[in-house]
């Protein structure tokens, strides 16, 4: 036989619909909504994944200033190095022949010459001849007639062969002196003494040109577009619209872009000058980020674009062809340091091809290392973080508004339960009972936010991924991810709330259910109150007698302000980031050059007065807070930027000197993992298996990112760099006099505001969303509080009823003082809600990469209390027709 | 009818401490017989309502034992004593205690739930006269009716005791004699023991055996051997 007590529970959600419809509502909107962002999460990373094989993504590229010979490129597929050494003898001795030749040459001429000249002169001189002019006249004749067999004769002497002989002997001599006196340096340059294990590849022809295109029909350029070939085997693109370009005047854009810039199918658009109609929106698997240059701080989705033409059309552009090609290692590495292992050996390798087949190696960018394609996955990856913190909050939330409805229908049922246990109903039954309904609500919530993950609220969540990258089409996919955050964890805490206060609230023995002896101390004498006018008596007997209710309610009002300060403080703290990032900047101008010297090693200088030399690298920053998300793939390590200070700097200030293992840490740094002064951190190379401890000398006040500084010395010393080494320059001044070659990014306040503009921009309709979500749940939160009370008087009012009262009355005695409470609670609430939320915002800064601090413009505080209150006054309007509503016989029904 | 099946020996029992200690049970010795219809008469605050939660399980003596079959209640722990009354007890309080989304005859399957050999709930239903109103819930019947419904969840079991605490104590004249000879049907018809606590002197002419407590001991405990029919009863 079934337990009867289960036909309850139907009845039970069908009696009171409006609150559990209410609860569900919530867990509905906050199980859809986190599901849908991992679920949204997972499938986009398994579409770019998936990608990545089918779209066949380079483990590599290079570009080189000519076509390369077939004979190169199997040579350069071997990955072996080329003799490089041999290939300067070869080249210095031919040069050397050449010379040589030449030399030779010019000495047995003049030797031949001045041989025949001679002869002559001696012979007319014989016959007494000294008239000059016949003279050259006779010699020119004998140069005529006897100069070519003279010369031939002369060549063949074995003197002169001796001596040429010598002569090459020497020259080669000299080359190969030469060639080993400069050996070192040329072999330190490219490093090409190391011994390589040869990394075998396939080259893949990836040409492109770069062109200019007009969107808009103003015959102005609005974007710089790099045109591939539509037959590429190699980098291919997946469409989110459209199709391939089959034509010569068809062309396919990046969708991004053309979102951006506003053109869509069917356009036409003009690139170098020519009329092509826009087919296709694709996304390239080597572009979901629009990185014109690997140097580019942000990506620059609307003044550059990527796009396919046939090859038709693509030789009939006329811009510069780049002989770009791409790579795939034939066997591929997995790790990071392995991949840093192949793609150095390559590098090698492809230098010294290059070298000797007389081609330039223009660039060279290991796919592992392109921003273009990796830029989007690791933001992705290390996403949605802070949304499951969110989730379990609420829906602890709701476990606890569970809990006490629970406890208060336990308290109703005293009786029966009593009856129950005393027929013999096992306490594991009961709690059994009492339990079934939260988890019944919290599968049935988590069902339909379920499905809706899967279908709307994944797209909501895959849009705002369309709206920051150059994504592929994805499809749902099933995540596990999302099944454990958003159904197994809400079902585990709702679990073992409620199992926690059920236990307890059913420990008691049935006796003291049967005589409604449920409360453990017993209450003692009545307090006196003063002499106030009955009504205010009774108004101040409700309030003390519901003080467990307004305990229940103030956590309930905490966690709605925690809510509220979660909604207005996110949009908050990235406006005030924003706002503030400018001034974050060390200087106006960051210089960061290729090298700190030229190509003719001279030390790159300016005459910019204000500018001042820095050092600068990244190490990686183990966190060893053990957070939700580790091993979620948004990596354990935070990355640090080091810098080397100029000493006396005019931008950062040291106030020690440091040594090669002591440094100063930003206020971020020092804030976000909780660093101070006198602590040891390590720090440990990205792709190397390297890692250095510092000591904290101090901290220096940058909220910009997360930094560690030395004198350059230091940093020069503790990276083993030369002395006079630096990475580029600060400067208060736009520098004009280093060559663009060797810069490789200069970053001012624009670019970080590119950076928080497009957060903004991505986040910013997300944010708004999730601002009326918020509010709107925590109407109902204060909904269901208010409800719970009113629930718990139902007798008493009833009884006051019958005794005559007016429901006006009645509403002022159990609604003024509620009002009272909630309005003084409201403050209080918001006082602990913000200091919460500053909590669990760096908890949440802790797992993603970089920190900016909670903050909330003093309009959004007192917002965060105004709207609590609305929403409240609203409560109470309803409270009050559900007073009218109470029916009369509630008290005399129930009497005992 | 004859064995002795429930034992009551030396049963003490107080509440409070110091002044306010109050001695409810003072001793208490008596037995009562398998099938007996026993009443256990006396005015408020005689322990009557006590010792019948004792008997029942779920309170205990600070002295003293009660006896079921031989088997010790104070012998035992928690889970045994559930299972005692699961198996072997039906109560019947003077409030109805129904499970008020639950109808009439759900109510009686709550109890059915509980039992290895339960009774056929159509019969209970129809010996309780209850068969015309099993899908009402419990706050569409009258007192009596609700009345019904608690013994029916209590008999439906098939008890070896049923326990009544005032049952007619919330009901009227007619109604408290209807219920009594429901009771007194079930104890016919099905053979459980009945203890019954009540104040109302009167009862006492149906029972086989009337203990009369006051202050906390046995006052009288005589057999009935002249009993009538519960719709006899007169007060």
């Amino acid at each position: 036989m079934k337990n009867p007590l289960i036909r309850r529970i139907p009845r039970e959600l069908k009696t009171d619909w409006h609150k559990y419809l209410v609860i569900i509502i919530f867990m509905v909107i906050m199980i859809g909504v986190i599901s849908g962002m991992y679920v949204g999460h997972d499938s986009m990373l398994a579409a770019i994944y998936s990608g990545r094989d089918e779209l066949n993504i380079e483990d590599g590229s290079f570009e080189l200033a000519k076509r390369a010979s077939q004979a190169m490129l199997s040579d350069i597929s071997s990955g072996e190095k080329a003799d490089v050494r041999a290939y300067y003898i070869d080249k210095g001795n031919k040069e050397a022949d050449r010379k040589v030749k030449e030399a030779v040459e010019e000495e047995l001429d003049k030797n031949v010459r001045a041989g025949i000249e001679g002869a002559v002169r001696a012979q007319l001189f014989s016959f007494g001849i000294t008239d000059e002019a016949l003279i050259k006249s006779r010699i020119d004749e004998a140069m005529k007639n006897s100069f070519e067999s003279a010369l031939k004769d002369a060549r063949e002497s074995s003197e002169f062969k001796k001596a040429a002989d010598e002569a090459y002997e020497k020259a080669h001599e000299e080359v190969l002196k030469e060639v080993d006196e400069k050996w070192d340096e040329v072999a330190d340059r490219y490093d090409l003494d190391d011994e390589i294990i040869p990394v075998t590849v396939t080259v893949y022809e990836h040409f492109f040109r770069e062109e200019s295109e007009d969107n808009n029909g103003d015959k102005e350029e609005d974007a710089k577009v790099r045109i591939y070939k539509s037959d590429s085997e190699i980098d291919k693109a997946s469409f989110n619209e459209g199709r391939a370009p089959e034509k010569d005047n068809e062309i396919a854009i990046d969708r991004m872009h053309a979102d951006n810039v506003g053109v869509s199918i069917g356009d036409s658009i003009n690139v170098g000058g020519k009329e092509f109609e826009v087919v296709g929106l694709l996304s390239y698997v080597n572009y979901l980020t629009l990185h014109e240059s690997n140097t580019d701080l942000m990506f620059d989705a609307f003044g550059f674009d990527v796009a396919m033409v046939t090859p038709e059309a693509f030789d009939s552009l006329g811009a510069r062809l780049h002989y770009n090609y791409a790579f795939k290692y034939d066997e591929a590495p997995e790790t990071k340091i392995e991949k840093q292992d192949h793609s150095e050996s390559f590098m090698k390798a492809l230098i010294t091809q290059s070298l000797v087949y007389d081609n330039e190696l223009k660039d060279f960018l290991p796919e592992y290392l392109s921003q273009a394609s990796n830029f989007a996955i690791t933001d992705i990856e290390g996403d949605s973080a802070g949304s499951s913190i969110l989730c379990y909050i609420l829906i602890a939330v709701i476990a606890f508004i569970f809990a006490i409805i629970i406890s208060n229908t336990i308290e109703k049922e005293a009786s029966v339960i009593g009856t129950l246990r005393a027929s013999g109903y096992s306490r594991a039954e009961l709690v059994a009972h009492y339990m079934s309904m939260p988890v019944i609500v919290t599968l049935i919530g988590a069902l339909i936010g379920n499905i809706l993950g899967y279908t709307a609220f994944k797209d909501l969540a895959v849009r705002l991924y369309y709206n920051s990258y150059s994504l592929p089409v994805c499809h749902a996919v099933w995540s596990n991810t999302a099944l454990v955050k958003t159904t197994v964890i809400p079902l585990l805490l709702m679990i073992l709330i409620n199992l926690f206060v059920i236990v307890k609230k059913l420990r008691l023995s049935p006796l003291k259910f049967l005589r409604h002896d449920l409360v453990k101390t017993k209450r003692s004498k009545a307090m006196r109150l003063p002499r106030w006018s009955f009504l205010k008596r009774f108004r101040l007997r409700i309030l003390f007698q519901n003080i467990p209710n307004y305990v229940v309610l103030i956590f309930g009002v905490i966690f709605v302000e925690l809510m509220m300060c979660f909604a207005f403080g996110l949009p908050d703290s990235l406006d005030h980031y924003a706002k503030e990032a400018p001034d974050m900047m060390f200087a106006e101008y960051q210089y960061v050059l290729m090298g700190s010297r030229d190509s003719d090693n001279n030390l790159i200088e300016t005459s910019e007065q204000s500018a001042e030399r820095f050092g600068t690298t990244n190490l990686m920053y183990q966190k060893n807070v053990i957070t939700i998300r580790e091993g979620m793939g948004s990596g354990k390590d935070e990355s640090v930027t080091i810098y080397g200070i100029s000493e006396d700097s005019k931008y950062i200030t040291l106030n020690k000197e440091t040594k090669e293992d002591s440094l100063f840490v930003s206020s971020a740094f020092s804030k976000k993992f909780g660093i101070k002064e006198g602590d040891v951190i390590s720090l440990h190379e990205e792709y190397e298996n390297k890692s250095y401890d510092f000591r904290v000398l101090g901290v220096v006040d940058y909220e910009g990112g997360i930094a560690a500084f030395l004198d350059i010395d230091s940093f020069n010393s503790a990276f083993e760099k030369d002395a006079d080494d630096f990475s580029g320059y600060f400067s208060r001044n736009e520098i004009t006099d280093i060559d663009e070659q060797y810069i490789a990014t200069v970053i001012t306040s624009k670019d970080i505001l590119k950076v928080t503009n497009q957060l903004m921009h991505s986040m910013g309709g997300f944010m708004e969303v999730f601002k009326i979500a918020l509010i709107i749940m925590s109407a109902a939160l204060i909904y269901l509080l208010a409800k719970i009370i009113i629930e718990r008087n139902e007798h008493s009012i009833s009884m006051v009823k019958i005794l005559g009262f007016k429901n006006g009355e009645i509403g002022s005695l159990y609604i003024i003082p509620t009002a009272i409470v909630v309005a003084l609670f409201a403050v209080v609430a918001f006082v602990v809600g913000y200091f919460l939320m500053t909590g669990i915002f760096h908890i949440f800064m802790l797992q993603m990469n970089g920190y900016f601090a909670f903050y909330m413009e003093p309009s959004s505080m007192v917002l965060a209390v105004v709207y609590l209150l609305i929403g409240y006054a609203f409560v109470s309007l309803v409270d009050f027709v559900r007073i009218k509503k109470i029916p009369l016989d509630v008290a005399l029904k129930n009497v005992e | 009818m004859e064995e002795e099946f429930l034992e009551i020996k030396d049963l003490k029992k107080s509440f409070g401490d110091g002044e306010a200690r109050q001695d409810v049970l003072r001793g208490m010795n008596f037995t009562v017989k398998k099938g007996e219809f026993c009443v256990l008469l006396g005015p408020s605050g005689s322990g009557k309502s006590t010792l019948l939660n004792i008997i029942g399980g779920i309170d205990t003596p600070d002295s003293g034992y009660v006896s079921i079959n031989g088997d010790k209640l104070e012998e035992m722990n928690e889970k045994e004593l559930t299972l005692y009354r699961r198996k072997h007890l039906g109560y019947v309080f003077q409030m109805y205690n129904l499970i008020p989304n639950l109808n009439v005859k759900e109510n009686i399957e709550v109890g059915a739930y509980l039992s290895d050999s339960p009774l056929d709930v159509e019969e209970v239903l129809a010996t309780l006269g209850l068969e015309d109103h099993k899908y009402k819930y419990p706050n569409q019947l009258s007192g009596g009716q609700q009345q019904r419904v608690s013994i029916g969840r209590a008999v439906v079991k098939n008890p070896d005791i049923l326990m009544c605490d005032e049952p007619t104590g919330a009901l009227d004249y007619k109604t408290s004699k209807e219920i009594l000879s429901l009771i007194e049907d079930c104890n016919d018809k099905f053979g459980s023991t009945v203890i019954m606590v009540t104040h109302n002197e009167a009862i006492k002419n149906m029972a086989d055996h009337v203990i009369k407590l006051r202050d906390g001991i046995v006052r009288h405990n005589d057999r009935n051997e002249n009993k009538i029919k519960a719709m006899e009863l007169e007060w």
